[in-house]
């Protein structure tokens, strides 16, 4: 069963369209990729999941019950990392995890003794006592953590948690979850980095202006641009019409053209050679050719016609 | 719940206590800023004696005579008077040691019984005081205002009164003068006693009998008897002349606003929990709002109670105010804190951008103290408010039971009022704990 399931979400404010009919699951031990640029509908999708907003329509399952039937039941399996800091920076690490413990519903030791487990976890224990206005970008985005996690929640949603943040602190804090997820942990993650939903999720769903516009592992979502290779013309495109080549729509789907590039996908399983000669023989003057594995960028590019850094 | 909410505010007021000590500093500057303006030094809660300076330049005989009547009967009870050079008065109110300075100028008697020209009495104000200056250049005016009613009707016997006074006529034609005054004053008699208003001050029963056996006195200020047409001002009920004062009145209405502004940056906590999205990680947490508003509102009662301490009690104490019913005053007051820190918590709730809230959160607290009686007497307010919206405003319950507690006796429900006050409240965080939910479903953000 998985921890966590939404049907056709849907969110409005005024005349956007925030979230459009999304549906998807996390099961337990998985890290699900929510992957999209900003404005994309992710922060709007976890919000109505974790109650802070009532969604227009659809529904979300919390443990395979439906979140607004018991609110409260709901919340003491779940844990939300936002992506804005939400902590006392007045206050240290170890307060401010021992008071959002305390709020979880913890007792006064308990809350005591996973906050000591958590700050080892999160190599803080050094700065405990320090408060945390004190602290570095990365480890205030460690606290920011490990605040959601003081009563062991099944499902942890994290919206962007690295954003902000040098290499080195969120390399730290993709091993931290990648741990989490290890120990059964239902993990919801929304990002717009590729790389991070390329090596951490399990699964990533591909979200633009509020709707899903895909979703799989890595491997299935490369499929869909035609198996393991993307090819990268540069030439002059401004005056070509591949709708003029012969034939040419049968053998390459395009993903991608500029008056300087064309990003085609072979189709069907022909030998990159024989794919190679093909396009060389094309009706302009190539100037390079690039073989190559297609990325999300790549799967993002061909289902929104845009790159997804841009 | 309620408890690990309130030691997290309190630890993170320990670690940035200058919002909070502001809370508190505000509140004893104001009242040491009421203290100075209208002179703490008095002895019994009353304006005190008031010192001054005379200088007579023109050293005649009337000029010795207004020198003579200011420190007699009453006179001498409320004035100082000391006489002195003009160039020691000047120093003497430079050095803040006396509130004003009377100058008699030369010829003075002599302009005023020949009236060849307009005659002046200059009086030098300290700048660094304003009621005892005030209440002197009052007083000065009564005695202009007499001199000019005397010159009025005795212009015409002006000559021979100045013969008479600088020894230039006999004795016959002085007592003949004498004679006719006495004639106008009889005539002017019926016109101007008894007076058409007057002012009485009853005592309570014992407190009179007390009166009577220690001086012998019947009643103490008591100036006229009730006659028919009179109209006459009561002030009683009080044990001593300190609780008369006007400042136990100004306080507590002065309090009553004071706090509601201080009640208003207590709970301005509630935008920084905003801003800093602690509020909304609450919520991914715990599904009422209820506690964590109610914590916020007692740890604005608590900074309430403190300011309010420090403004009642120590103004009472600055100006020798005893608190009739101390009890009654506390119950009142924890109320009113409770009203204020709630009504705080709905404006928040109504209001969650914190820069248009900050002008809209002043007003409403002035509005609510002007039109609650705090600022002014409700009873000189527009006739439409006075009945028709003032009795609906709580810091009216609370101020006006505050001030029939100390000046109107002891058949006040006060105890009614501070229920009132504080079901109130409980209304009033309930419709922002609602409004809150409302807001974030929404989509409230900070």
């Amino acid at each position: 069963m998985s921890h966590l399931k939404i049907e056709h979400l849907s969110k409005t404010f005024g005349a956007i369209r925030a979230v459009d009919a999304v549906s998807f699951e996390v099961r337990p031990g998985e890290i699900y990729g929510l992957l999209g640029p900003n404005g994309a509908g992710k922060t709007t999708t976890i919000s109505m999941i974790s109650g802070l907003l009532k969604p227009d329509a659809g529904e979300v399952f919390v443990g395979g019950k439906p979140f607004w039937s018991n609110p409260q039941q709901a919340k003491r399996i779940m844990g939300v990392v936002p992506q804005e800091l939400a902590i006392y920076e007045e206050l240290s690490g170890r307060e401010n995890l021992e008071f959002w413990g305390r709020m979880a519903g913890l007792s006064s030791s308990e809350a005591r003794s996973r906050a000591v487990e958590l700050l080892e976890s999160l190599t803080l224990t050094d700065r405990a006592k320090d408060a945390v206005k004190t602290y570095s970008g990365g480890m205030k985005r460690r606290i920011n953590l490990g605040c959601a996690l003081l009563h062991r929640p099944k499902l942890l949603l994290l919206d962007e948690p690295t954003v902000g943040i040098d290499p080195q602190a969120r390399l730290n804090i993709l091993e931290f979850i990648r741990n989490l997820r290890a120990s059964g942990t239902a993990i919801l993650y929304t990002t717009h980095y590729l790389e991070e939903a390329e090596t951490l999720c399990q699964r990533i769903g591909i979200i633009d202006h509020g709707r899903l516009l895909a979703e799989g592992t890595l491997s299935e979502l490369q499929e869909r641009l035609g198996g393991d290779r993307v090819f990268v013309l540069e030439a002059d495109f401004k005056d070509a019409s591949p709708d003029n080549w012969n034939g040419f729509h049968q053998r390459f789907r395009i993903i991608q053209k500029s008056e300087r590039q064309l990003v085609v996908a072979a189709v069907g399983t022909r030998d990159s050679s024989e794919c190679l000669k093909d396009l060389l023989n094309l009706p302009v003057r190539v100037e390079n050719v690039t073989l190559k594995r297609p990325s999300l960028n790549d799967v993002f590019l061909q289902l929104t016609g845009r790159e997804l850094r841009e | 719940m309620l408890h690990v909410l309130l030691a997290k505010d309190l630890r993170r007021a320990r670690r940035n206590p200058l919002p909070w000590l502001i809370n508190l500093i505000v509140p004893l500057a104001m009242t040491a800023l009421i203290g100075m303006v209208f002179g703490g030094h008095s002895d019994n809660g009353a304006l005190g004696r008031i010192r001054f300076a005379v200088v007579d330049e023109d050293k005649s005989l009337l000029s010795d005579f207004l020198r003579g009547s200011a420190n007699q009967n009453q006179g001498g009870k409320y004035l100082e008077p000391v006489f002195m050079e003009r160039e020691d008065a000047l120093r003497e109110i430079n050095a803040n040691k006396i509130s004003a300075v009377l100058i008699i100028p030369t010829n003075f008697m002599h302009n005023y019984l020949t009236a060849r020209e307009p005659v002046s009495l200059e009086l030098i104000k300290n700048p660094a005081e304003s009621i005892h200056p005030a209440v002197l250049e009052e007083l000065l005016g009564a005695v202009v205002t007499g001199m000019n009613a005397i010159s009025r009707n005795f212009q015409s016997e002006f000559p021979d009164w100045q013969a008479g006074l600088e020894g230039k006529t006999d004795y016959h034609k002085v007592s003949q003068l004498i004679d006719r005054a006495g004639d106008k004053l009889k005539t002017a008699k019926k016109y101007i006693y008894p007076p058409l208003v007057s002012y009485e001050k009853e005592e309570p029963a014992d407190e009179s009998k007390s009166v009577e056996s220690n001086s012998g006195t019947t009643n103490g200020i008591s100036s006229t008897s009730g006659a028919s047409k009179s109209a006459s001002a009561k002030a009683g009920g009080s044990k001593s002349g300190s609780t008369d004062s006007v400042f136990a009145f100004l306080l507590v209405g002065l309090s009553a606003m004071f706090l509601l502004f201080i009640a208003g940056n207590a709970m301005s906590d509630l935008y920084r929990e905003l801003r800093q999205r602690t509020f909304e990680r609450y919520q991914t947490l715990r599904d009422s709002l209820v506690p964590f508003l109610a914590s916020k509102a007692v740890f604005a009662v608590v900074m309430l109670l403190l300011c309010s301490g420090i403004m009642l009690g120590g103004g009472g104490l600055i100006f020798h105010i005893h608190w009739q019913q101390p009890l009654a005053l506390m119950t009142l007051t924890a109320g009113y804190t409770c009203f204020a820190a709630a009504l705080f918590a709905l404006l928040v709730a109504l209001m969650p951008d914190e820069r248009r809230a900050a002008v809209l959160n002043n007003m409403a607290g002035m509005a609510l103290g002007l039109v609650g009686g705090c600022a002014f007497p409700a009873n000189q307010l527009p006739a439409f408010l006075r009945d028709h919206i003032t009795p609906l405003m709580p810091s009216y319950w609370f101020v006006d039971t505050v001030r029939n507690l100390q000046f109107g006796g002891a058949n006040v429900a006060w105890g009614l009022v501070a229920l009132k006050l504080v079901l109130l409240s409980v209304v009033l965080l309930t419709l922002a704990a609602m409004l809150f939910r409302r807001k974030f479903k929404m989509g409230l953000r900070a």
